[in-house]
């Protein structure tokens, strides 16, 4: 059956979807251990995800510049929270990257869910609330520093979009 | 998916498991088995036994070593 070669996946009733990004000289790219794509973590009720996350981050790439999360929805039985975890240059080593292309957000109704949500929409969503958080946390913008802020710039933050 | 009884494989045999992320491992049963344990923990925080994970495996188009791509 050609399901046999799909292999392992992680399972569990909530899990984390970690968006690894990096800056790619003035550039935001994805990475992450098997490339640019989501990489999904399994997550139980002993630790907290943020700390969860941020220890299968420090243990497979090193001390993370940020980890920040960023929104949640289902994923069939279970329910997926995005994490947007941001490392430096020099963490990326020989792992695959690729540039982010901007993306349409995916609009929920006024009480119901999008009908779907695809990854370079949640990245979206995570990188507007990234930029607004850039300008409004001092804490975030000491971390990040001015050439985030410059790349995050053209990033419209997103409780904003609605007085545009 | 397929299990594989240990008593009917041979001491050469081959085989393979691959994870969601794209990483695979190729080799004997232990070798698989160490590397996907190992795998699966230190990447996506999942614990496995050893006959989870071999119920995983497929057998291998050819013998070699574990090539963990992560």
């Amino acid at each position: 059956m050609a399901d046999e070669l799909e292999g392992i996946h992680v399972a569990g009733p909530v899990r984390a979807e970690i968006f690894l990004v990096w800056l790619d000289a003035d550039r935001i790219a994805l990475t992450g251990p098997d490339g640019a794509r989501p990489w999904l973590v399994q997550l139980d009720d002993l630790e907290h995800p943020v700390e969860t996350v941020a220890r299968i981050v420090r243990g497979v790439v090193g001390e993370p510049l940020l980890v920040h999360s960023t929104s949640w929805r289902r994923d069939g039985a279970a329910v997926l929270l995005s994490f947007l975890v941001v490392i430096a240059p020099d963490q990326v080593g020989e792992m695959d990257s690729a540039p982010i292309r901007r993306a349409q957000l995916a609009r929920s109704e006024v009480a119901r869910a999008p009908a779907a949500i695809g990854g370079s929409q949640v990245l979206e969503h995570a990188l507007r609330h990234l930029a607004w958080l850039a300008e409004d946390d001092p804490v975030v913008a000491a971390r990040l520093g001015p050439k985030w802020r410059a790349a995050l710039a053209g990033y419209v933050p997103e409780p904003f979009r609605s007085f545009a | 998916m397929t299990a594989r009884p240990e008593q009917n494989a041979p001491m050469s045999h081959s085989i393979r498991v691959r994870c969601g992320c794209g990483w695979e491992a190729t080799g004997t049963k232990d070798e698989v088995v160490s590397a996907t344990a190992e795998h699966g923990e230190r990447v996506h925080n999942m614990r496995a036994s050893r006959d989870e994970i071999l119920a995983m495996a497929i057998e291998a188009d050819a013998p070699g070593d574990v090539e963990p791509r992560a």
